[in-house]
């Protein structure tokens, strides 16, 4: 009786040093896998396409029903923004037909000036339209994950675009989804002009909702309200791309308002400028 | 013997109900709803589900299922690879050696168990990112973040009550 009590005591701290010694282990392999990101991405990062592709199908399923029950909060909300809407919209509808005449015209002056200067165009975009899955915005990272991926011919460092502007570039792809890096994420270093003035800077997100342009020349003439743009040096990201507007400049601190909300992403476009010679596979 | 497979499925299942609701959860976190009155500011649904099962059936829910949360949360978002499993195993650890002070506590000392425990999760994250990324990150984000998720566990224990007490067997 005295030898089974014994051996079952035995028993039991051989349990609680094999759990922690797994605890130890565990705790050692999360630092591993940072230490592992810091310095090999390519691993990592193949590692995560693989499982992103694996996990978001499992999101994907819950899209639907979550929006479904989010949907009568936002029916009740939105009821009444209709009418006003639909308002604004036909007058903006009037003006914009007469400013589109306006702009077939000037393309056609462009085309004939262009070929009398012998300019090559740019190369013509193409672009794939994708839905969001899944978001996340807090203070650790700013991304999307959206439903297209190598089966669509999408690369890693093409722009992702709203309708009102550049919301981030593709940083993972998978078979079937991608991983979206946002501009606001902390990874996130756009190189950038004001248009009015065309000083260069860099855009960098600092995970807040509001990007800081950095690495501005000293006498730069900036000011409140002021569009920034994609400056396409170093030719990830063609020029003049809207991006946002100044929204405060404090000392060195100059803030960015983006266009597009970057919460309320439903589709994205991808868009392909021909620029495999810088994009990195 | 078809009964006994049946049988042994059903309480397999119900073994992993826990690990299962706490993913079914965290994937609707990530889903792109205009339902959160904040915007940039989500509830860190993986620390409300991983803090509930540990202090109700840390039986169902073990060391291996708070790294698979964290590991699975991980692959979701864009935090370096190991960012979460640790923040998730720092909770596992301050909850491990208080787990029995909760037993039978009213609901309120477990929530402000969970405040006090989530804080220090999330400070830890924000710390081990800070780190990583040589830059201190936005606190005032993570703090209300953290405000968030504690404000949200009253509603989503409600829910992993729910599961626990009409799913799951009683523990034995």
């Amino acid at each position: 009786m005295k030898r089974r009590k014994s051996l079952f005591i035995h028993f039991s701290n051989i349990r609680q040093l094999a759990k922690k010694f797994a605890l130890v282990l565990l705790v050692l392999s999360a630092f591993i896998l940072m230490l592992i990101n810091k310095t090999d991405t390519i691993l990592i990062e193949k590692t995560s396409s693989v499982a992103t592709d694996i996990l978001s199908p499992m999101i994907d399923v819950f899209v639907v029903p979550a929006k479904a029950v989010a949907g009568i909060y936002d029916y009740f909300k939105e009821l009444k923004q209709v009418r006003e809407d639909n308002k604004k919209l036909r007058e903006e509808n009037r003006y914009l037909m007469g400013n589109l005449d306006r702009a077939k015209a000037l393309e056609i002056e462009n085309k004939l000036l262009a070929n009398m200067l012998n300019y090559t165009p740019p190369p013509e975009a193409k672009f794939v339209t994708a839905r969001v899955i899944a978001e996340e915005g807090d203070a650790f990272s700013h991304s999307l994950i959206a439903y297209t991926g190598h089966v669509n011919k999408v690369k890693k460092g093409q722009v992702a675009l709203s309708d009102k502007g550049v919301v981030g570039r593709i940083d993972k792809v998978g078979e079937m989804y991608s991983k979206i890096i946002l501009i606001t994420d902390i990874n996130s270093k756009i190189p950038v002009m004001v248009e009015r003035t065309r000083v260069r800077g860099i855009l960098s997100g600092d995970n807040t909702p509001y990007p800081k342009m950095i690495f501005i020349p000293l006498e730069a003439e900036l000011s409140v309200g002021d569009r920034i743009v994609t400056s396409g040096v170093a030719g990830v990201f063609p020029a003049g791309l809207p991006i946002g507007r100044i929204s405060s400049i404090e000392k060195n601190d100059v803030k960015v308002t983006t266009f597009s909300n970057l919460d309320r992403l439903e589709y994205i476009k991808l868009v392909d400028y021909n620029l495999d010679d810088v994009l990195i596979d | 013997m078809l009964d006994d497979w049946k049988e042994n499925l059903v309480s397999y299942m119900q073994r992993l109900l826990p690990l299962i609701s706490s993913l079914v959860l965290l994937f609707i976190s990530y889903t792109p709803l205009d339902f959160f009155p904040v915007h940039n500011i989500r509830p860190a649904v993986g620390f409300v589900c991983a803090y509930y099962w540990l202090v109700h059936r840390p039986d169902l829910f073990n060391l291996v299922s708070v790294y698979f949360l964290g590991l699975v949360d991980d692959v979701i978002s864009n935090v370096p690879f190991g960012a979460n499993i640790f923040s998730m195993l720092v909770l596992y650890i301050l909850l491990n050696n208080l787990v029995r002070f909760f037993n039978g506590k009213p609901f309120v000392i477990v929530w402000y168990g969970f405040i006090v425990m989530v804080f220090v999760a999330f400070f830890t994250k924000w710390l081990v990112l800070s780190i990583y990324y040589a830059q201190f990150l936005p606190f005032s984000i993570v703090f209300f973040s953290f405000l968030f998720t504690a404000a949200v566990y009253p509603f989503l224990s409600l829910l992993l009550a729910f599961v626990q007490n009409n799913m799951i067997a009683d523990e034995e």
